[in-house]
């Protein structure tokens, strides 16, 4: 690698970072898009499931079942069964990113809102709430701060897991990684993926951090401390 | 106003009945008391008038109209529910958990406001208090705002589950009489579920005594149930200190209160001594600006009489909500071995032993 270095005269490039900014940002957008429709997805499926899995709780062990086989098949190779299927397209990458969200939701949905105190439950009902009232006047939002812990693992995983879709002619940053891995280690490919680590990672820690932020402005409760 | 009828509560899985074949009528503005040992059905009873539990069979009917007649729901918003953990809403302010009901009714605004405030007056909470959320408010504050929110949409029945069995003995008394006092104004019917046969007889109007299974032993008024229990499980659940008992239902208001020994802070000592040798006592009470608030040994007051002396606050300041038994408690553990019953700072006066025991002989 050191000799590597001083063969090609340094490895990384500014010039090419301040010629290729415009190319940077649309890369670091499309990025951002396809985590957030993966996320928001996700969450609607997960909720959708989530409920089944707290109405039905026989369902809960399939369902986790299901989603962990999901969360264990190799992205490299999930994208190689469906590409036959839905082709390179944003379709493709989608149904595997969404996929990789499911377990971590369910889970922390399902435990958000198994942590809810059963007698703010039971006052809840005794006062008159109907299932559905109860379900989202109660149990959902105090159920939040578990439900968005699991959204941040799940937005920092899909951040990573947006590189590998390169592969399919998606990966906002990923395309960078890819494309610096194929020009053989030269200054600009070397700078190339460089750039799309750092500003991926960048992008995870900033999408986390925003969502503590949502969690705080979401929860004023929980930033009360007890006083008695 | 509650009749229940042939209420039986089987439990899937159990082959005895939790609620066996209850009968039992609650009268319009009582507070009718479900106590017996852990389970006796008590809360199974309590809940099945809400429908959270649903009878096994027999009916259970409000003002005569049967409680399946409404959609659930509906139900329990006509009827108010406190608990023992109380379970307001973390997520929600004081003033917000105290206006469920009214949201759920679809209240306006303006009306729904006018009635929190009204209620935090009700149940002396604090306005500062409604901005808040419930942790951080005290245990005494949180049952409070338990009742207060029971009652926000006026519900004519109370159903109120171990409602003070969260607190610790000093506000669980301060809290009973609070109640009580409460009841005096809004005569709701309420049926109440406790373990703690004191606090039966101290709150019910009719006291329902259950054995394990559900069987109702004895129903009926307090002070009845304790001078003739209707069996020897009753009469093993009242305890061997039944006579005792009875005074904790006789109130301080039967009693002619004594002035007692009180002199002015102005007074001299030739008088404070008159006054001392005239009720027998070694102590006086001492009546200054803002009412009567202590007592001096006689043999303390200096020569210039008690004007500058630092006065003994009373131990237990009686109300008129208070018992006998709380009187004599009071008289066997201050050193005036009287019974100071205030109105607030006022002091309407004293009981001593002998009163009490004239009392009971009466």
């Amino acid at each position: 690698m050191i000799v590597f270095v001083q063969a090609t005269g340094g490895f990384f490039s500014w010039e090419w970072v301040v010629n290729h900014l415009d190319d940077i940002w649309d890369r670091t957008v499309q990025h951002l898009m396809l985590t957030a429709i993966a996320i928001a997805i996700g969450i609607v499926i997960s909720l959708a499931l989530s409920v089944v899995a707290l109405r039905f709780r026989w369902t809960y062990a399939p369902i986790t079942w299901f989603t962990g086989i999901l969360y264990t098949i190799p992205s490299l190779a999930l994208f190689a069964f469906l590409v036959p299927v839905t082709g390179l397209s944003v379709l493709t990458a989608e149904i595997g990113l969404v996929s990789y969200t499911l377990l971590i939701l369910i889970r922390n949905m399902v435990a958000g809102i198994d942590g809810v105190p059963p007698a703010t439950v039971e006052s809840a009902r005794g006062m008159g709430y109907t299932d559905r009232g109860l379900f989202f006047a109660v149990e959902l939002p105090l159920a939040l701060p578990v439900i968005i812990a699991g959204v941040r693992i799940a937005s920092v995983t899909t951040i990573g897991l947006v590189t590998i879709t390169a592969l399919i002619g998606q990966g906002g940053l990923g395309f960078f990684i890819l494309r610096g891995l194929n020009l053989f280690y030269s200054p600009v490919g070397t700078t190339q993926i460089v750039v799309g680590t750092v500003v991926s990672v960048a992008l995870a820690v900033a999408v986390d951090l925003s969502l503590v932020g949502v969690e705080r402005l979401a929860t004023p409760w929980s930033r009360r401390r007890a006083t008695a | 106003m509650i009749d229940l009828e042939d209420l039986t509560k089987v439990f899937p899985g159990t082959a005895a009945p939790a609620v066996d074949q209850l009968t039992l009528h609650i009268e319009r503005g009582e507070i009718a008391v479900f106590v017996g040992p852990s389970g006796c059905g008590k809360t199974t009873t309590l809940k099945m008038i809400n429908r959270l539990v649903e009878p096994t069979s027999g009916t259970i009917r409000i003002d005569g109209r049967s409680v399946e007649s409404v959609p659930v729901h509906e139900l329990r918003r006509e009827i108010g529910y406190v608990i023992q953990q109380i379970g307001l809403f973390p997520h929600r302010t004081i003033r917000q958990n105290m206006a469920t009901v009214p949201g759920l009714l679809n209240w306006d605004k303006q009306r729904t406001a006018e009635r929190v405030d009204e209620l935090a007056e009700l149940v002396a909470l604090d306005p500062d208090m409604l901005d808040r959320y419930p942790p951080e408010l005290s245990g005494g504050q949180r049952q409070r705002v338990g009742v207060a929110r029971a009652l926000a949409a006026d519900p004519p029945v109370l159903l109120m589950d171990e409602p003070f069995g969260a607190v610790d003995p000093i506000i669980r008394a301060h809290l009973q009489d609070e109640l009580l006092d409460l009841q005096k104004r809004l005569r709701k019917t309420i049926a109440l579920v406790t373990h703690d046969i004191d606090e039966a007889i101290k709150m019910g109007d009719r006291v329902a005594i259950l054995s394990e299974g559900g069987h109702l032993e004895q129903y009926g008024a307090p002070a009845d149930i304790l001078r003739d229990p209707a069996n020897a499980f009753v009469a093993d659940f009242l305890g061997t200190d039944r006579g005792i008992k009875r005074l904790s239902l006789i109130p301080i208001s039967d009693l002619d209160l004594e002035t007692g020994p009180v002199v002015d802070r102005s007074a001299t000592h030739a008088e404070a001594v008159a006054v001392a040798l005239e009720y027998g006592t070694e102590w006086i009470a001492v009546r200054d600006s803002v009412g009567v608030n202590g007592w001096i040994r006689i043999a303390d007051v200096p020569s210039s009489g008690p004007a500058a002396v630092d006065t003994e606050p009373f131990q237990t300041r009686l109300t008129t909500n208070s018992t006998l038994k709380e009187a004599l408690d009071a008289i066997v553990s201050s050193h005036t071995s009287v019974a100071a019953v205030f109105d607030g700072s006022e002091l309407l006066g004293m009981i001593t032993a002998g009163a009490v025991s004239r009392e009971i002989l009466r």
